[in-house]
Order: C-alpha cells, then structure tokens, then sequence
C-alpha cells in the first residue's frame, strides 16, 4: 500500500511541470479571466453593448434580445462583415445561444476574438434563457 | 484471468488515457470551456484542472504501459473515473445537457451512454487493482522447488 502511495505522488508531481508549461507557453492556453457576464452586468453597459446571437436561423426568428444580430457558425462569412459594420472600439460585444449548457455562443465568441481580432468580446451566462427569465 | 491478460487489458487502458489526454491537450482553451459548462467549478480552477488532467493522463498511461508506478497509476485512474462519473453523472438532475469533453471539444456522446461505459471501465479498473494486489499462490515443483505463480 505504501509503495501505491509514494508511486501515486510521484505520478501527480509528474504531470505538475508539463501542466504549467502548457498553461505558460501554449498558444490555446485558457485565458485566465472567464469572458462570462452576467445579464445584469451585461444589461448595465446599456448602449456599449452589441449583442450576438449564436443560436440557429429559426430560434432567432421566434425571438431574440432586442437589437441583436444573428451570426452563427452556418453563416460565418455572409453574416460577419454586417456585425463589424455596427461595432466600434466603444462597444462591448456580448454574444448568447440558448442556455447555460449551450457551448456555441463559446465558440462564437471565440471566433471573434481569434478570427476577426476583436476586443471586448463576452458571453452571456445563461444565454437566452437567462433573458427570458429576466425581471423587467 | 492470466496475468498476461491483465497485461493487455492495462495496456489498452493506458492507450485508451494517452488518447484522451492529447485530444484534451490540443486545445486547453476549449478544453476549460467544457470543464466550465459542469458549473461546479470557479473559472479559475476549471482553468487549473484543464491544464492539469490531460497531463495527469498522459503521465498515468504512461506508467501502464512502461508497468513504472503501475499500482499508482491504476489507482489514479479509478480516482479519476470515478470523480468524473459523479461529475458528468449530477448535470443531467441540474438541468444540463453538456458534452463530456473526454475526447474532445465538443464531442456529445450521450449522457447514459458516457455514464454507463465509464462505470464499466471504472470496474475494469478496480479490477486490475485487486488483480495486482494478490499475492502470488505458491507451487512446489517436481524438483522440490517452490515457484510462486499468480
């Protein structure tokens, strides 16, 4: 049993250099500062917000933030040029899908940062569903 | 079973921990993202394991298939599965329906799907671990020899 211990430690302390390596010199390494906002947060940059909503053509159609623009992975190309038109350097954008466990507005999000360069770029917790059960 | 068995079956574990460990590996980024949607971390501890498990599992199927630090490795696997499997196992009562992230960003396998087959795996495990802590049965050879055999 003490053996399985000592090897078990010895395994742990292993995997320690290589994981702070990675999260020191790997070009996907995570960003450190979540870019999930809150509703309220979010709601509280009032016009400094440009929302984009993640989720497919159809769910956008049966409604949406006010204001938002559609982009989504389907329509990455024909739908980005509009989205940089409406941002400027003041604006934070906040993109949504449908929930908590939805994991496109991530990589929406994403994609803005890394493709398009753009700065400010957060995703709102909770997604649309978070909006519907806001209180007015 | 035979030991020779158990060789295989432990080897093609720690194939199985290397495999999943590098697809983790090539994306971190992603990788915390799917740790995050568990919602039972803080970012920055989801940052912390994203960075930390795929080594954990890399350095683990190492140690079964080289057979250095085996026991440990054994025991760290079942850790692991079992953490996972109570991890993955609370989303669906909490209202979530989130991709493992075992093999990858955003590969959706199924709920019951990743809950029983890493039960089972978690079994084969555990079984491994038993196998190995037996003490080896005591034969006396015609020559009056005694050779320990499992």
């Amino acid at each position: 049993m003490r053996i399985a211990l000592r090897q078990v430690l010895a395994i742990l302390l292993l995997a320690l250099l290589p994981a702070a390596a990675t999260g020191m010199w790997h070009p996907r390494r995570p960003a450190w500062q979540s870019d999930e906002v809150t509703l309220p947060a979010a709601t509280a940059w009032g016009r400094d917000v440009l929302w984009i909503d993640a989720r497919s053509d159809a769910d956008f159609a049966r409604g949406h933030i006010p204001g938002a623009a559609s982009l989504n992975e389907d329509h990455w190309d024909e739908r980005l040029p509009g989205v940089l038109d409406h941002w400027d350097t003041t604006r934070k954008i906040v993109v949504y899908c449908s929930s908590l466990s939805c994991q496109t507005s991530h990589d929406v999000a994403r994609r803005l940062r890394d493709e398009a360069s753009l700065p400010n770029v957060f995703v709102l917790q909770g997604g649309w569903e978070a909006w519907l059960k806001r209180t007015p | 079973m035979s030991r020779a068995s158990q060789r295989i079956v432990a080897a093609l574990i720690g194939l199985l921990f290397m495999v999943t460990g590098v697809l983790k590996l090539r994306d971190p980024a992603a990788f915390a993202i799917d740790i995050q949607n568990y919602r039972l971390l803080p970012w920055t501890w989801d940052v912390i394991v994203a960075l930390y498990l795929p080594w954990l599992e890399i350095v683990c199927s190492g140690a079964l298939l080289l057979r250095i630090g085996y026991r440990g490795a054994l025991a760290i696997c079942a850790l692991l599965l079992a953490g996972f499997i109570g991890a993955y196992g609370s989303t669906r009562p909490r209202g979530l329906d989130i991709a493992c992230g075992c093999f990858g960003h955003g590969i959706h396998r199924g709920y019951w799907p990743v809950v029983l087959g890493d039960t089972l795996l978690l079994a084969v495990v555990i079984w491994l671990l038993r196998a190995d802590f037996r003490p080896l049965s005591p034969v006396i050879q015609s020559n009056g020899d005694v050779k320990e055999t499992p």
